[in-house]
């Protein structure tokens, strides 16, 4: 077994030092374009739109509806769901919490084009209004739209006798407006035949992707100069936005997204069996994996496998005591060595992982198995079939630990088919508690941490940390998850070709996210939709 | 201000339910709740009490039928109540039980099976039959309808696919949108405020580009932005309201002070009852869901070693601890109906003028059962409903009777209500009075 796997490592290692194959040129790959998607702002999208029209540090009292995952994803979610009535009262109150403290004296030098000369300024607040548009809805405004604005602005002013009191009005107006709080996409017709993006809506959907932030003042300008209708002037922006710090923004968004960090928020961990867990365990725990993305990515720009065989980690005082390594001397995060033998490392042993999913008391084998399978494997198994008896057996002297209970649960062929996927990669993780702590036994029985991953034999975390990483599933699923992102929805059949290719040229490239981002920009299926 | 099309309110909702909505008209209605202000007549709210992850059938149902029902060993601590609550037994979800947990639950509440067709179990297929009651009751109140209560990680509630009514269970964030800056106090008649007409103008853009973008997307999305021009709508008709008089409401005692949000869920419940309790008494919304807790839930109950989720599939025999779980969830249940019943209204309760279903997402949790579906009826439902009596199904009748028969005791004139083999078109006599 241990030959085995060093021969799959060695040839992991082989494919990514040396690009063997040539790269396949993206141009050339058969492509049936699939929908445009129409997505909602997600919250932090929207306090993205919010940050670069005002500025940072703008608050709301009101809580946004929350994003809908489909199919595992806020991004899939958000091309298809719809917003009740009380998420649209969310966007009003909002938009005029976000209007009032943006119009503070304070703040509105920095982005007011013009000082008002009178209350009832007109000229300045079109002006004003016109380029706020223009940028909270990504596109050139018409003439007619801003003199709607302008319209509700000057109605305001002259009703409550104040220049800034009325263009709060306007603003809001433009907040609450569907061209803001989403990111239509209609799309033209392509002159190579067929229908594209237009330049605007291309935009709007690379800097999402790439910064989770809605495009700057460069980007909408070299739309409006038409630079994005080439490959070549599109990927110019593309370079340029993956070298800012807000790619940054747009990887841990992704990340959030795939490992559902934000479930972090409310770890609901039993005090009684965790008496030092502490409130604050969960936002560092998500903290910690989104800076090892953060240093894979950008720092080292290296292979994302590695997010799970690394043994850098980044730990403040709290997440170092459930690791047991040396706590950072500062209130803050540190980068550390895991123990270089230890069986912690990578995603798997970080508690955003492990105590994740985990139930309040207890691990859980099929949670954590579940959970491989569907963020890292892009493989989710359906849920049971319901009416049949899901009990496992009680802990008892005959059965003490987990894996035992487990074990007698799998012996029912009904069951197992889809557990042995699950609980087989859970199992090796049992070293590890319900808030990731390293335990030798459970409960004073030792823990055998023996698994199986689709037939190969191993034994603890470590070890799946390296079949997962050389697995050609894990490489085939971060492509797809990345895609899934930027389309905003699954690829359709028309672009398995291309979403092949991309794999290709992904494993060529060391799996690296920037090269990944720039190949999918590049390729015709960011570019080009489906023919109404 | 542009007259509202108050049929539009219902375009893509109605896939649950074959019915005849009486559609408020509100423009013409010169003073909100003028009928009861006239008649001392109070309105008929109607509620889904919602817990997750069942029961135990065996210790669930009473021994005997009809009025003076002895309780259940579970159903012990609602012995208070049991002159006012039915309990409604042996009835079946008749959908494919293919989604554990959310079969159930929403085809419990939609009337359609949610794997039918595009579905995956994960969301409602049709509107659940709140939202179908708020459409023809929810129209003269501030609020057409609320989501809340003491978790919020599910959706219970839907307009339809994809289209969801979140819960709100911050007991602050409910507190400001109830009874913050717009709260119109009962028996106010103070001149409407000039900003409300400027917010309106503001509404009259967004509404313009809601329709023309309408008219350049896909069908699809298409019903998303007329979901969300419902959801403009709706504040178009707060905005009206809040420039009318209210009439006075003797038992609205609006509270002054945000409250805060407990991390203990119990406590939790404790606050958000009394906020959801008095947004009835101040008649703020007469259509509510109030989420005490969701499937999959691993609250560990008081006295328990375990999550209640997790016990019910690992806890063997006769599942005591699970029944413990009931049992305080029982006791919550109890909490809020005494907060209901403490409202004085006319001769009588705030319970009397509700019909409140209580019920969950399976009956028995290790099978994820979807027959002997645990339902009760709290309230008389204003004289429609009779309140107080065990009923019982011994073939398994189609649960779908139940929605049925609580939306025409509120006075939605529904001929039929659930698809395929849901469908119901008869509603359970013995319970309507």
């Amino acid at each position: 077994m241990r030959a085995a796997l060093f021969v799959l490592m060695l040839s992991a290692c082989a494919t990514a030092a040396t690009p063997a194959v040539p790269l396949v040129d993206l141009g050339d790959v058969p492509l049936d374009p699939g929908p445009a998607v129409t997505s909602r702002l997600s919250r932090t999208q929207y306090a993205a739109s919010v940050e670069a029209l005002f500025g940072a540090g703008i608050t709301l009292s009101v809580a946004l509806e929350p994003d809908t995952r489909v199919d595992g994803l806020a991004a899939l979610g958000a091309g298809i769901s719809a917003t009740s009535p009380s998420g649209v009262e969310e966007y009003e109150v909002a938009s005029y919490e976000v209007a009032t403290q943006a119009l503070s004296p304070d703040r509105r030098e920095a982005w007011m084009p013009c000082v008002p000369a009178a209350t009832m300024d007109e000229g300045c607040a079109k002006l004003a209004l016109a380029s706020l548009a223009r940028r909270a809805w990504r596109r050139p405004v018409t003439d007619g739209e801003v003199d709607a604005l302008v319209a509700v602005t000057t109605g305001a002013m002259s009703t409550l006798d104040d220049f800034w009191d009325g263009l709060e009005y306007g603003i809001a107006a433009i907040l609450q407006s569907p061209f803001f709080l989403y990111r239509p996409e209609i799309g033209e017709a392509d002159p190579n035949g067929g229908r594209r993006r237009t330049a605007f809506e291309l935009a709007t959907r690379l800097s999402f992707l790439l910064t989770d932030g809605p495009p700057d003042a460069a980007l909408l300008d070299a739309a409006e100069a038409g630079e994005l209708d080439t490959t070549e002037g599109l990927e110019v922006q593309a370079r340029r936005l993956i070298a800012s710090p807000e790619a940054r923004r747009g990887m841990r968004a992704w990340l959030t997204d795939v490992l559902k960090l934000d479930a972090l928020d409310h770890l609901d961990k039993d005090p009684e069996l965790f008496p030092n867990i502490s409130a604050t365990l969960g936002a560092s725990a998500r903290e910690e994996t989104l800076r090892l993305g953060e240093y894979i990515a950008f720092d080292k720009d290296t292979d994302l496998r590695t997010l799970l065989t690394t043994r850098t980690a980044f730990v403040d005082r709290e997440l170092a005591a459930v690791y047991r390594v040396q706590a950072p001397s500062l209130d803050a995060f540190a980068q550390v060595e895991l123990p270089a033998k230890g069986e912690r490392r990578g995603l798997l042993g970080q508690v955003a992982f492990l105590a994740n999913h985990s139930h309040s008391t207890a691990t859980s084998a099929t949670l954590r198995g579940q959970a491989i399978r569907e963020s890292l494997l892009c493989s989710p198994l359906p849920p049971p079939p319901a009416g049949v008896n899901t009990s496992i057996p009680a802990t008892d002297a005959e059965r003490p630990t987990l894996r035992d209970r487990v074990t007698a649960h799998l012996a029912d062929p009904s069951c197992a088919s889809c557990h042995t996927r699950m609980d087989l990669i859970g199992l090796p993780l049992e070293n590890f508690d319900a808030i990731g702590r390293w335990r030798d036994d459970e409960a004073g029985y030792p823990i055998d941490a023996s698994g199986t991953l689709d037939g190969v034999d191993f034994r603890g975390l470590s070890e799946m940390a390296d079949l997962l990483a050389a697995d050609p599933m894990l490489t085939d699923c971060l492509v797809l998850q990345v895609v899934r992102r930027a389309l905003g929805r699954a690829p359709g059949d028309g672009e398995d070709e291309m979403v092949d290719a991309l794999r290709a040229r992904f494993e060529t490239q060391d799996a690296r996210l920037q090269p990944l981002w720039l190949d999918l920009v590049r390729s015709p299926m960011f570019r080009r939709v489906e023919s109404p | 201000m542009k007259p509202m099309s108050r049929r539009q309110v219902l375009r893509g909702m109605l896939g649950g339910a074959l019915i005849t909505v009486p559609l408020p008209f509100l423009p013409s209605l010169g003073r909100r709740g003028q009928a009861r202000a006239a008649e001392g007549v109070f309105p008929t709210r109607f509620g889904n009490f919602n817990w997750g992850n069942g029961m135990v059938p065996e210790h669930w149902t009473p021994a005997t039928t009809g009025a003076g029902w002895a309780p259940s060993r579970l159903l012990a601590p609602l012995a208070r109540h049991t002159d006012v609550l039915s309990v409604v037994s042996g009835y079946e979800v008749k959908v494919p039980n293919i989604s554990p947990h959310t079969s159930g639950k929403f085809g419990f509440l939609t009337g359609i099976d949610p794997n039918r067709g595009s579905g995956d179990g994960t969301y409602a297929l049709g509107p659940t039959f709140d939202q179908i009651i708020a459409a023809a009751i929810g129209g003269t109140t501030p609020f057409r309808s609320i989501e809340c209560g003491v978790t919020s990680e599910q959706v219970i509630s839907w307009n339809g696919p994809n289209a969801g009514n979140p819960t709100q269970a911050d007991p602050a964030a409910l507190f400001r949108r109830l009874f913050g800056d717009s709260f119109r106090p009962p028996g106010s008649d103070a001149p409407p405020d000039p900003k409300l007409a400027l917010r309106q103008s503001v509404l009259d853009v967004v509404t313009g580009h809601l329709g023309t973008l309408k008219g350049r997307l896909g069908r699809d999305d298409a019903t998303r932005l007329e979901q969300h021009l419902d959801g403009i709508r709706e504040i178009e008709r707060r905005i009206a309201q809040l420039q009318l008089p209210t009439p006075a409401l003797d038992a609205c005692v609006p509270p002054t002070v945000e409250p805060s949000n407990p991390a203990a869920f119990k406590e939790r419940h404790a606050v958000m009852t009394d906020l959801m309790v008095t947004a009835l008494a101040c008649d703020q919304t007469r259509v509510f869901t109030y989420v005490f807790s969701e499937h999959n839930n691993n609250w560990v109950y008081d006295a328990l070693k375990d999550g209640h989720h997790r016990m019910t599939h690992d806890e063997l025999g006769d599942q005591p601890g699970v029944q413990e779980c009931v049992l305080q969830i029982m006791e919550q249940l109890a909490l809020f109906l005494d907060a209901l019943r403490a409202v004085p209204e006319g001769d009588g309760t705030l319970l009397d003028h509700c019909a409140l279903l209580c019920s969950s997402d399976v009956s028995l949790g290790r099978l994820h059962a979807l027959d002997e579906f645990p339902t009760m009826i709290a309230g008389g439902a204003n004289g429609a409903l009779r309140a107080g009596i065990h009923v019982r199904s011994e073939v398994g009748a189609s649960a779908a009777a139940i929605p049925l028969t609580l939306m025409r005791a509120v006075g939605v004139r529904a001929a039929s209500f659930g698809e395929d083999d849901c469908t119901e078109t008869e509603s359970i006599g013995e319970l309507e009075a």
